[in-house]
């Protein structure tokens, strides 16, 4: 192979920094509508099951993503788990160091098999155990706005 | 594979954590040449070319409107693969395998340090619904995909900091990366907790370069001088989202490897692949792949650096130094391993090269948050 040379680094070093406002809407859809208006009005976690795959999808999905089958039955899964994995995040989206740190924890809810991603409150990063038992800590209902936030974090039990 | 297809030429910039000198289309243009220098080609003659890009990695929407003119395609058939630069190699095989292309050209490139809000990208991935209004650093993804790894497999923070300071001390060898570093395990452990179990030193850094490889098939690549040949080739996806992905497993890997070994007519991989370029991201990730591409079994991954490694696997595993050592490239990190592989396949890796290898694999993973992985087995013979 031949070689390339880059120009000489001590070469213009010219550069401009551009950057745009991009704002999206996401629809909740059929599934999604249900679920997060279950977060909100009823306190609860609402799951979709696909019994020929022996799936529950949380949050609720109109179809199965494994046997492609639509899904009618709702599950409420309850809002205790069990800790599958945790994070603890020390700097933020603008590589700050964040004090006290985050923890994020993966949740197997109930005894679905199905996992949700949030938030871990009121325990030291130094109690966290996989296998640890959590619970949902709920937004006040009148702050809560259909959004997966109704759930301000889990904690252990 | 009912046609072959073969590499006939690489073209490429040597990975730097800063380029301000050059722009992307010059970067580009640069390994377009050394490309088409080593293929005996002119542009004119390349039929159809593919770009792997991703808008906003480039800062620009429709960016395959700005892939054409660096490479000589203006006013031919091109086509841009959001997706990892093996995914674009794949893409241009198939198109040759149909029999109505003999040479197409696929290019990948990274100006990752003009990403100025890189993680602010990274969290635009997420699902906007279901994870993003967390607002955490997503990189707690690959702390949660660790620890889960590390407890499913009975793999220590000790077993994942051995491949890092193993990789980075590799890395030191290689000329094609700027992160080689002589690290100790120790070091790693002590490194600063980022994304716990993630910690500083486990976190791949990201590099600027580009890569020009041309395709042809047997037809055309039989008269070029070492042709090395496609024998298999896969990419998939697991499932997208975090709450129903295989979180232990890499899933991706293991089917795209299933599938490309069967072409390859591959039974044993550990004892019939020479040398292998794959992704190690955050260190873990190594070990993971390892076990999804059947090279070791599930939970032994972790042995690579035991005593008795007789299949020399630690040796023939990422002799480059990994995308630890080389850098994140975006689109192009796959093709720099591509580049490792060739490049060994024909003798040219000086104080990394392993003796004798004639067969290769190069895999790479799309990165956070994604599921997706590809792999490519190479060989210097047909």
């Amino acid at each position: 192979m031949s070689k390339v040379k880059l120009p000489d680094s001590k070469a213009g070093k010219l550069a401009w920094k551009g950057d745009i406002p991009i704002t999206s809407r996401y629809t909740a859809g059929v599934a999604g509508q249900k679920f997060f208006q279950a977060l909100k009005e009823e306190e609860k976690i609402l799951g979709t099951v696909c019994n020929k795959c022996e799936v529950t999808y949380v949050p609720m999905k109109l179809f199965c993503e494994r046997c492609f089958a639509q899904l009618d039955e709702t599950v409420d899964v309850g809002d205790t788990g069990r800790l599958v994995s945790f994070s603890v995040v020390y700097i933020d989206l603008d590589s700050k160091k964040v004090n006290p740190p985050q923890i994020v924890g993966l949740i197997e809810l109930g005894n679905s098999q199905a996992r949700m991603v949030h938030r871990l409150g009121e325990v030291k990063s130094s109690d966290l155990r996989v296998g640890m038992k959590v619970k949902a800590v709920w937004e006040m209902p009148l702050g809560r706005e259909g959004k997966i936030t109704d759930i301000q974090y889990f904690k252990p039990v | 594979m009912n046609q072959n297809v073969a590499i006939i030429g690489i073209g490429y910039t040597v990975p730097k954590p800063k380029t301000p000198e050059v722009s992307y289309k010059e970067m580009t243009y640069l390994a377009a040449q050394m490309a088409y220098k080593e293929a005996k080609i002119s542009p004119k003659e390349v039929e159809s070319f593919v770009t792997a890009a991703e808008d906003l990695h480039e800062g620009t929407s429709i960016f395959d409107e700005y892939t054409p003119d660096q490479l000589g395609a203006v006013q031919k058939p091109m086509h841009t693969v959001s997706g990892d630069g093996i995914q674009g190699i794949i893409a241009a095989a198939l198109q040759i395998m149909t029999g109505a292309f003999d040479l197409i050209v696929v290019e990948g490139h990274s100006k990752a340090s003009n990403i100025v809000t890189p993680t602010y990208v990274l969290n635009y991935a997420l699902d906007p619904v279901i994870n993003r209004p967390l607002n955490i650093n997503p990189h707690y993804i690959a702390g949660l995909e660790m620890r889960a790894y590390m407890q499913d497999s009975k793999t220590s923070e000790e077993d994942v900091a051995n491949v890092v300071a193993h990789n980075l001390t590799r890395a030191a060898l290689n000329k094609l990366a700027p992160y080689g570093a002589k690290i100790s395990p120790k070091k790693v452990l002590s490194s600063e907790p980022l994304f716990e179990p993630i910690r500083k030193l486990h976190m791949p850094q990201t590099s600027d370069a580009a890569y020009v490889v041309v395709l042809a098939s047997e037809r055309i690549a039989k008269k070029k001088v070492k042709p090395v040949w496609i024998s298999g080739m896969s990419f998939c996806s697991d499932s997208p989202t975090l709450e129903t992905r295989d979180w232990t497993t890499s899933i991706s890997t293991q089917i795209a490897a299933e599938k490309a070994y069967q072409q390859a007519g591959i039974k044993n991989p550990a004892a019939e692949i020479d040398v292998f370029e794959i992704d190690d991201s955050f260190g873990y990730k190594q070990l993971q792949h390892l076990e999804a591409l059947k090279v070791y079994e599930k939970g032994k991954a972790k042995n690579i650096f035991e005593n008795g490694d007789k299949q020399k696997l630690s040796t023939r595993v990422n002799p480059s130094g990994g995308t630890l050592g080389v850098g994140w490239m975006h689109e192009a990190t796959g093709l720099h391993k591509v580049l490792e592989v060739v490049s060994q396949l024909k003798g040219k890796k000086g104080k990394a090269q392993i003796k004798k290898a004639k067969v290769g694999l190069a895999q790479a993973w799309r990165g956070l948050p994604t599921t997706t992985c590809a792999v490519v087995i190479l060989k210097n013979q047909k």
